[in-house]
């Protein structure tokens, strides 16, 4: 009887990719699924957004806030609060999603049959935020073009400068999402402590106003996050705004952010990721 | 197989003994739920933090507004009559938050039952279904009013902020407020029951107390048509009156159009509310759909 094999099947760098644009797909598919979610995405940064219009109007005369400008160097407060909460957006897609999509995959119990594929795990983690960063883009646009209209949003910069100045601080984002999404293997759960964190964190790193601004004792908790740099280099590009350092050595403090948060990252998951498996407790949530 | 309904039949009175048996039902069903509270102790990690760490994005916000020489915050003044921003602040996002908490919490009680797979299995019980809402509002109640005074305290240790008023009135009006919060929790449960996924809907509520009632703004600012909108929502009364009576010594005459409206609203939507709950239960039962996920 002729004995029938079945060669292994071969990982180059175009299985990679067909696993990261898989990943990818369903998660577009899932997306789609619910319509509902989409509208709600495009809404919930509006809600947020108009108590605050409505604040800025009542420190302003004919829209132009000259106390904040003597800390941000703009007057135009709602264009520098629509820059935060874009950058947040994005912010919080790398920064947290890769987590939470591992403990949505936890709790659907797909996690365990993921793991045993051939695909290389920080593969499946990247693809998980493939879909979400082409939604961010497209929900940012239209946040952008519905908040200009309804309240206006004038950039006097250079968008692609600013669009470039981003790159570093997102990939640099990408260490940190996996080191989290590493802590959400071991704990299995982190959620309000991650609420309070993040909340927290778009708080000092300036989405909603510049760091000058802060009273002096909070000043040091802004001034250690690296995402206020990132931030602030953004701003100063897009709105000229008044940037606490140079804008050259804040980009350049993102990319040495960058390339150390990656490192780390890709570290810390391994070490989480291989004692998580010893343990028997991936499939457990 | 159908339920039984607890339902008095016309004519029928509910005896002394009925009526005790109700109570008994409706504190062992709150004790249940006291036990979850207790069961996940990281509920007071949030009624610690959350107080403080709210509001200061609007209080933060404001403080850059006002600029290092006050004269954003000198305009605000004129333009407002108020000149304490902090407290203002401070009252507008603690009323958002309690109307938050309790769309998540009391709008999703029954939903949970249904997770959990016990809704079916209690709906059976020979008791007053309403109890089964009614219990975790009184649980609810009790950690909002710890988290206001919690938030109170905090806001004067870490934001300075005074109130000034009379604290009497400041109970009084969080006890008129109540029927209207609790109200619209109840008839959102009874919706969530059907509609299953409500995430959007909570968001949605919520969003309309952020936009219409001013949480850090004086709705005055608001165009002609916001303002009018917003007059029919309670939370708008419950801002404006908690703001005078706390920080601007406001007495209960000058209060007493707010309560009334307020009053007016608790009746409205706890009325709106059992409606609801009553129609959802009639639905569901002939749907045969109340243990459905």
């Amino acid at each position: 009887m002729a004995v029938k094999t079945f060669p292994l099947p071969v990982i180059t760098w175009r299985t990679h990719l067909n696993a990261l644009l898989m990943v990818a797909k369903k998660d577009w598919q899932h997306f789609w699924r619910y319509p509902l979610n989409a509208f709600s995405s495009l809404l919930h940064p509006l809600i947020w957004l108009t108590p605050v219009y409505f604040m800025g109007q009542a420190f302003s005369v004919d829209g132009k806030a000259h106390g904040f400008a003597a800390y941000s160097g703009t007057t135009d407060y709602i264009s520098f609060v629509l820059v935060g909460m874009v950058l947040n957006n994005y912010v919080n897609t790398v920064f947290w999603n890769i987590g939470f999509a591992m403990k949505w995959d936890m709790d659907s119990g797909v996690l365990e049959s993921n793991w045993l594929t051939p695909a290389a795990r920080p593969i499946l983690l990247i693809g998980r935020t493939l879909t979400s960063l082409l939604v961010t883009t497209l929900l940012s646009a239209a946040l952008l073009l519905v908040a200009g209209l309804l309240f206006g949003f004038r950039p006097t910069g250079d968008v692609l400068a600013a669009a470039l100045a981003m790159l570093p601080l997102l990939i640099g984002l990408y260490g940190f999402g996996i080191a989290f999404a590493a802590l959400v293997l071991l704990m299995r759960d982190a959620n309000s402590v991650v609420d309070m964190t993040s909340y927290l964190v778009s708080v000092f790193s300036g989405q909603q106003f510049p760091a000058q601004s802060l009273p002096r004792w909070l000043m040091p908790v802004s001034l250690i996050l690296p995402l206020t740099y990132g931030y602030d280099a953004v701003r100063g590009l897009l709105l000229n705004t008044r940037t606490l350092l140079p804008i050259p050595v804040e980009v350049g403090m993102m990319t040495i952010f960058m390339g150390l948060m990656i490192w780390l990252g890709l570290r810390v998951f391994n070490q989480i990721e291989r004692k998580v498996r010893q343990r028997g407790t991936l499939g457990q949530h | 197989m159908t339920t039984t309904s607890r339902a008095l039949a016309p004519g029928q009175v509910r005896t002394a003994e009925g009526v005790l048996g109700e109570w008994g039902a409706l504190l062992a069903v709150a004790r249940k739920e006291w036990l979850y509270v207790r069961r996940y102790p990281s509920w007071v990690i949030s009624l610690l933090i959350w107080p403080v760490i709210f509001p200061l994005a609007y209080i933060l916000s404001a403080r850059a507004l006002s600029g290092p020489d006050q004269s954003g915050l000198a305009l605000f003044i004129a333009r407002t009559g108020i000149s304490d921003y902090l407290g203002f602040i401070a009252i507008g996002t603690t009323v958002w938050m309690w109307q938050n908490v309790v769309l998540w919490g009391v709008g999703f009680a029954l939903r949970n039952e249904q997770w959990r797979g016990t809704l079916e299995t209690n709906w059976m019980a020979p008791t007053w279904r309403f109890t089964f809402l009614l219990g975790p509002s009184l649980v609810h109640l009790a950690q909002m009013l710890i988290f206001m005074l919690v938030s109170a305290i905090e806001f004067g240790v870490f934001f300075g902020v005074r109130f000034n008023g009379n604290p009497l009135l400041v109970i009084l009006l969080i006890a008129v407020s109540a029927p209207s919060v609790y109200g619209l929790g109840i008839a959102f449960a009874s919706v969530v029951v059907w509609l299953k996924e409500a995430h959007n809907f909570v968001q949605m509520v919520r969003g309309l107390v952020m936009i219409f009632c001013g949480i850090s703004f004086p709705i005055a600012l608001l165009p002609g048509w916001m303002q009018e909108v917003a007059v029919f929502l309670p939370q708008t009364y419950m801002m404006r009156a908690i703001r005078s009576a706390a920080l601007a010594n406001a007495t209960l005459s000058d209060l007493m159009p707010d309560i009334i409206a307020l009053l007016g609203f608790g009746a409205f939507f706890l009325a709106a509310g059992y409606i609801l709950f009553q129609w959802t239960e009639r639905r569901a039962r002939r749907a045969g759909a109340i243990g459905q996920y």
